[in-house]
């Protein structure tokens, strides 16, 4: 099935999250008006970027090594070339995406190099106030840690004031509680849970309990089932 | 709005813009769905569709001599979010629609969940509308977009289907039956 859109209104973060949350293998393209991007994805990671003349190019190799040949480097290279094509690739705010689930093969000794949850919080401090409030919509909103955000936080490389925010995040606070106790304005707060968010090292709160607005019976229920079976 | 000496219990199924939340109603309902539409003004709605929900939408399916259930409709545009609080009071569980080929709605949803999460935290699900048509995200790769945990049904849906539609609500019903 399809991960397709416009940058305009999914923007790399929303993209690298779901990539990553799933650890998908696969190839995003990236077509602007002057170039065409396509980013190797391993394991959620990005492993390499290629520009290519044609979108068509990317699809007639099916294996990284081939990959390799043609671009002409090694595998000692990708890291290098990783870093230099990377603001390149972060630079583009409009255009098209598509990513292509599988399709190449990498070897075992292909290894990702730069961690996403590094990009994710790199981007996430340059949000717009519209982009933060597509996810932190609601001060009321209440986060707590998930289960490996040590590690994931690790490899995010978080800065000292992210760092702060994290230790106020504990399924009790609110939005709101932790932008009065971290004493940071709602902007700079918004980005930092975005990029949490993102990269896997918050969820929303568990609902041990939820609300129903009416007596509703197990018996009354089950007719309502069978109602709606009928149908 | 509801008959004489019923109770009425109420599921509200709200989403955004053109997800396909009057057709998901008027799929399983007995009656006419009564609609409060308008013509859409912004060039951008235009361009989708030409009438909007403005205040509700609502359909009924009667349970038995005592009981009627009702599925209100949410406006999807933000313009007319007071009307979330108004519907959001005293219902059951909600249904979240979202546009499978549309990812610019997903944010939309994902603030949708957030303000219900927040104040009339009911039972909910996800249906994902027009997985039937060419472009559709994967129900998984929504819930991922949507920063849902794995506890949430997240289901394909296609709204014009009656059998589609009835899955939706019978999954909504199990949520329920869980914190009864």
């Amino acid at each position: 099935m399809a991960i397709t859109g416009t940058l305009e209104v999914f923007n790399f973060i929303d993209i690298f999250q779901i990539l990553k949350k799933d650890r998908k293998n696969g190839i995003l393209v990236v077509e602007d008006n002057k170039k065409n991007l396509a980013v190797y994805f391993k394991d959620g990671d990005i492993v390499y970027i290629r520009d290519v003349p044609k979108v068509f190019y990317i699809y007639l190799d099916v294996d990284f090594s081939q990959v390799m040949k043609k671009e002409n480097i090694k595998k000692e290279d990708l890291y290098r070339m990783l870093v230099a094509r990377l603001p390149i690739l972060l630079a583009i705010k409009k255009g098209k995406f598509s990513f292509t689930s599988g399709f190449i093969k990498y070897s075992d000794d292909i290894k990702p190099l730069v961690p996403v949850e590094k990009i994710i919080m790199y981007l996430s401090r340059q949000l717009t106030e519209n982009e933060v409030e597509r996810k932190i919509s609601d001060m009321k909103l209440v986060f707590e840690k998930t289960e490996n955000w040590e590690s994931i936080a690790k490899n995010a490389h978080l800065t000292n004031i992210e760092k702060k925010i994290l230790a106020l995040i504990d399924g009790e606070r609110s939005v709101e509680k932790i932008m009065e106790e971290a004493k940071i304005n709602r902007l700079t707060l918004q980005r930092v849970l975005y990029g949490f968010l993102a990269a896997g090292i918050i969820q929303r709160k568990k609902k041990v309990k939820r609300k129903i607005g009416f007596d509703l019976t197990k018996n009354l229920l089950s007719k309502i089932i069978a109602r709606i079976k009928g149908l | 709005m509801g008959e004489k000496g019923k109770n009425q219990i109420k599921i509200v199924v709200a989403g955004p813009y053109a997800a396909g939340k009057t057709q998901f109603i008027n799929t399983v309902s007995e009656i006419q769905t009564v609609q409060t539409e308008a013509k859409t003004t912004k060039s951008e709605e235009k361009s989708v569709k030409n009438h909007t929900t403005v205040a509700m939408d609502f359909g009924r399916i009667t349970i038995d001599d005592n009981h009627v259930l009702y599925l209100f409709g949410t406006p999807g545009q933000e313009r007319f979010d007071f009307m979330w609080d108004i519907l959001g009071k005293g219902m059951v569980g909600l249904v979240v629609l979202v546009d499978s080929t549309d990812p610019s709605t997903f944010h939309e949803a994902r603030k949708i969940i957030n303000y219900f999460e927040s104040r009339y935290p009911a039972p909910f699900v996800v249906g994902c509308n027009k997985q039937d048509l060419k472009g559709a995200w994967d129900p998984q790769d929504i819930r991922i977009a949507l920063d849902l945990n794995e506890d949430i049904k997240v289901l394909p849906l296609v709204a014009l289907s009656k059998e589609s539609v009835k899955n939706i609500l019978l999954e909504l019903l199990e949520e329920i039956a869980k914190f009864i």
